[in-house]
């Protein structure tokens, strides 16, 4: 039989190897990305996101960041409505990767300002001060080939006008890197569904809680607002933050749920102890410490 | 009694050069594991930590892994044929080919041109090069085969056939691309149906390179090395079938909770587990083949190599099914255990068995002995404790890191924020630095006591046939 | 049960018989010496 036959062996071992293939490989293409999980609101991706997930693709972007969130509780919390294949129809390759040395960007997209994402990239320790991302603000010393462009805008049978693709001369690597950045896990309406409807009143658990307590609080005013708002409050790509005379519940659900046609991320996932604290430090800690 | 005029000048020249690309990976291993704590090591646009991990595992897979299997598989076969091989000629083109594949990969790939597709990143000119490669390997060794002058094919060979037919087809299927220019492409697949092949693929890369060839070599060297037939025939036969059958079932274990079908990755989870049965009938097969040879773990360094070697790939193979399990994976993945993992598997199991190929290989090509056994020992602990510190350290970090991803607070709320997580791995990537480097120093001796063997080495007294020149 | 359970059910079956005959194939008893006879081959020759 085969012990002796190379040749038996050889097709033996071949039809061994096809039967899972075929099973988990080949047969899913009758059931993935085909009109079933078709999603109206997902679009192609224009020149310059295209532009900008090749740059990405190049910069192996993917060796440290996930495109796809789990539909576990911790993970949708954390980045937001879990993915769908629908989702991805129109990437080629996909870029789930498979390790989150840096946060996974399947929802970046609207989470922040453009001019966050210019800083970030340019100097990501200046917005995040012990991350171990490298810094990529060469990006934006590359011009792009708008002749290139259109002819992969061809090749992947996307949509364009001739305006978009005049419209990349003087756009750098940077602009095609956010506008993609921008665009990720904005198919579906997720950022609105998730918006938390505040019902009842909202107590302020830390009334006149006094300067010196609130000083470990400081941490948490370091950690997730010192970036756009300056470490003093002073303001820098969001606004100064002179808010002593605002209502605790606005300010609150302003942290909370954040402002999203402002650039301003909504803080649900560090809970609304975490939120508290921080609306009686930027109401207070300042202003208290001038008047010592 | 040998008669037959074996080719052990390509043999000789695929181990040097497997070599070099082994002290390749290592190296860019070492500086990328630098980078991840100190993002100033980072020199764009070429010397980036995104452009230089593809290089640290395509070196590794294709450079020091494919290397090593040219270099015993063209030896292992013309011994088990006893005859020579088939076209010394075109294994003297697969040489040059090979050389001029890894280092077109490696400038491409540092120039940016990567199809991002883990350990399949090289753009579609280099995939043509692959295939072309492979079709040169795999044509020698199966006619050699074919025009053997031995009756029995020992199961070696078996391992040797599947790896061929089983690369080619991953290979081919997962390069499918539209070109652009020349140094892009797109895939032909999109989204979840691309991110199926890819896995199919990526995961039996796994199978087809560094399970099935390492398994070659390992029932050809242990043998051959303790000079005792190996248990059960029979038994490696049984495990072949069963190991190429539902390896190929299991690819989507990689994208458990991801958008794919939720019934691909049910049977890739089912047949993960499953797979134990065959991973661990051939490490049952190698120790009981140590029945009343155990002793030999102490004499001969060679049996050392070999029992630890498959001693991880036992681990690997409970690790590895245990993270393809829903709730596991849950937990674990995207995380510094999954590197762990892997790293267990190549610098454990595969470097590890083919180290142990070489130092047989070396003494028996060159007609001397080794120049020291105390310096392969010497080795056999720096690459085992560098792999230790490696896999441990990451491995805790990762159970840290899950935790603190997953901990929430009474209201619902996030107890970490992404970023108080990460800080807290650098103590354990400085360790891994010093693994790397531990390791690193290892193959420097490894290195060292080669170079010395060829050039100073006593020349061996002895017929091939005695395990001499392996024993300490 | 539908035609697709009874489907898969009837693959799964086929499948197993084959890994049966295949075991039954390498460990009959009268190819016991045949089966065994590579690994001392190996042996041998150099």
């Amino acid at each position: 039989m085969w012990e002796k036959n190379p040749i038996l062996l050889l097709i033996l071992a071949t039809g061994a190897i096809l039967v899972g293939t075929l099973v988990t490989m080949v047969l899913p293409f009758a059931w993935v990305n085909t009109e079933a999980d078709r999603i109206q609101s997902v679009t192609p991706y224009t020149a310059l996101q295209q532009e900008g997930r090749d740059i990405y693709i190049r910069e192996g972007c993917n060796n440290c960041h996930t495109q796809t969130v789990r539909p576990l509780v911790a993970e949708v919390i954390r980045y937001g409505d879990y993915s769908k294949s629908g989702e991805f129809v129109y990437d080629r390759p996909f870029l789930w990767g498979s390790k989150r040395t840096g946060p996974d960007l399947a929802r970046i997209g609207g989470k922040y300002p453009d001019e966050w994402h210019y800083k970030h990239m340019a100097s990501p320790r200046s917005m995040v001060p012990r991350t171990n991302m490298p810094a990529y603000g060469w990006l934006s010393k590359n011009s792009l080939d708008p002749q290139m462009i259109e002819r992969k805008m061809n090749v992947l049978g996307f949509p364009y006008t001739s305006e978009e693709i005049k419209a990349l001369e003087g756009k750098n690597e940077m602009d095609a890197m956010v506008a993609y950045l921008q665009k990720l896990g904005t198919g579906i309406p997720w950022r609105q569904a998730t918006t938390t409807t505040i019902v009842g009143d909202l107590k302020n658990p830390y009334t006149r809680i006094g300067h010196a307590a609130m000083k470990p609080w400081e941490e948490i005013y370091t950690a997730n607002c010192a970036a756009c708002h300056g470490g003093h409050m002073e303001g820098d790509i969001g606004p100064e933050l002179d808010v002593a005379d605002m209502d605790d519940s606005d300010l609150f659900e302003i942290i909370y749920n954040g402002v999203p046609d402002d650039g301003m991320p909504p803080f649900s996932s560090l809970g609304a102890d975490k939120v508290w604290k921080l609306v009686n430090f930027l109401k207070d800690f300042y202003t208290a410490e001038e008047q010592k | 009694m040998n008669q037959t005029a074996y080719d052990y000048d390509i043999v000789k020249s695929f181990v040097n050069w497997s070599i070099v690309w082994g002290l390749v990976t290592v190296l860019v291993g070492v500086i990328v594991s630098l980078q991840m704590v100190e993002p100033a090591l980072n020199f764009p646009p070429y010397l980036t930590f995104g452009r230089l991990r593809p290089i640290h595992t395509n070196a590794g897979i294709y450079g020091w892994g494919v290397g090593v299997i040219f270099a015993t598989f063209l030896y292992i076969v013309q011994r088990l044929c006893k005859t020579p091989l088939w076209s010394p000629k075109l294994a003297r083109f697969q040489l040059w080919f090979f050389n001029a594949t890894i280092i077109a990969s490696a400038i491409t790939l540092l120039l940016g041109y990567t199809s991002s597709k883990e350990y399949h990143e090289m753009e579609w000119p280099i995939d043509v090069m692959v295939v072309i490669l492979w079709v040169a390997f795999g044509l020698n060794i199966i006619m050699t085969i074919i025009k053997r002058k031995e009756e029995h094919m020992y199961i070696s060979l078996w391992y040797m056939m599947a790896a061929i037919v089983g690369v080619a087809i991953l290979y081919l299927v997962n390069a499918a691309a539209i070109p652009v220019s020349l140094f892009k492409s797109y895939s032909a697949y999109a989204g979840t149906n691309d991110a199926n092949v890819e896995w199919w693929f990526g995961h039996n890369a796994v199978a087809m390179v560094l399970t099935a060839p390492p398994l070659a070599m390992f029932y050809y060297f242990l043998p051959k090395s303790t000079g005792v037939p190996i248990y059960s025939h029979r038994m490696s036969i049984i495990a072949f079938w069963s190991l190429i059958f539902m390896y190929l079932w299991t690819g989507a274990h990689h994208l458990l909770w991801t958008p794919v079908p939720d019934w691909i990755q049910t049977l890739a989870m089912a047949f993960s587990l499953m797979l134990i049965a065959p991973s661990w009938g051939s490490v049952f097969n190698g120790y009981l083949s140590m029945n009343g040879q155990w002793h030999q773990m102490r004499e001969n360094y060679l049996v050392k190599f070999l029992i630890i070697g498959i001693t991880f790939y036992g681990l690997q193979t409970l690790q590895g099914p245990m993270q393809a399990i829903r709730t596991f994976s849950a937990f674990i993945h995207y995380t510094d255990w999954i590197p762990a993992h892997i790293h267990m598997g190549t610098m454990g199991w595969v470097s590890m068995i083919s180290f142990a190929s070489i130092y047989y290989l070396v003494p028996r090509i060159y007609g001397k002995n080794l120049y020291s056994i105390p310096l392969a020992n010497l080795q056999f602990w720096l690459i085992l404790t560098g792999q230790l510190m490696w896999s441990i350290s990451l491995w805790i970090a990762g159970v840290l890191q899950a935790g603190m991803w997953n901990a929430m607070n009474p209201d619902g709320s996030l107890t970490y924020t992404f970023m108080e997580t990460m800080v807290e791995m650098y103590p354990y990537w400085w360790i891994r630095v010093g693994g790397g480097l531990i390791y690193f120093a290892g193959v420097v001796v490894f290195i060292y006591n080669l170079v010395m063997t060829v050039r100073q080495g006593e020349p061996a007294v002895t017929t091939e046939s005695a395990p001499v020149a392996g024993r300490a | 049960m539908d035609l697709a359970s009874m489907l898969y059910l009837g693959v799964t079956f086929g499948l197993f018989v084959v890994f049966v005959l295949i075991f039954m194939h390498t460990y009959s008893k009268k190819r016991k010496e045949e089966g065994e006879i590579a690994k001392y081959r190996m042996l041998d020759d150099d």
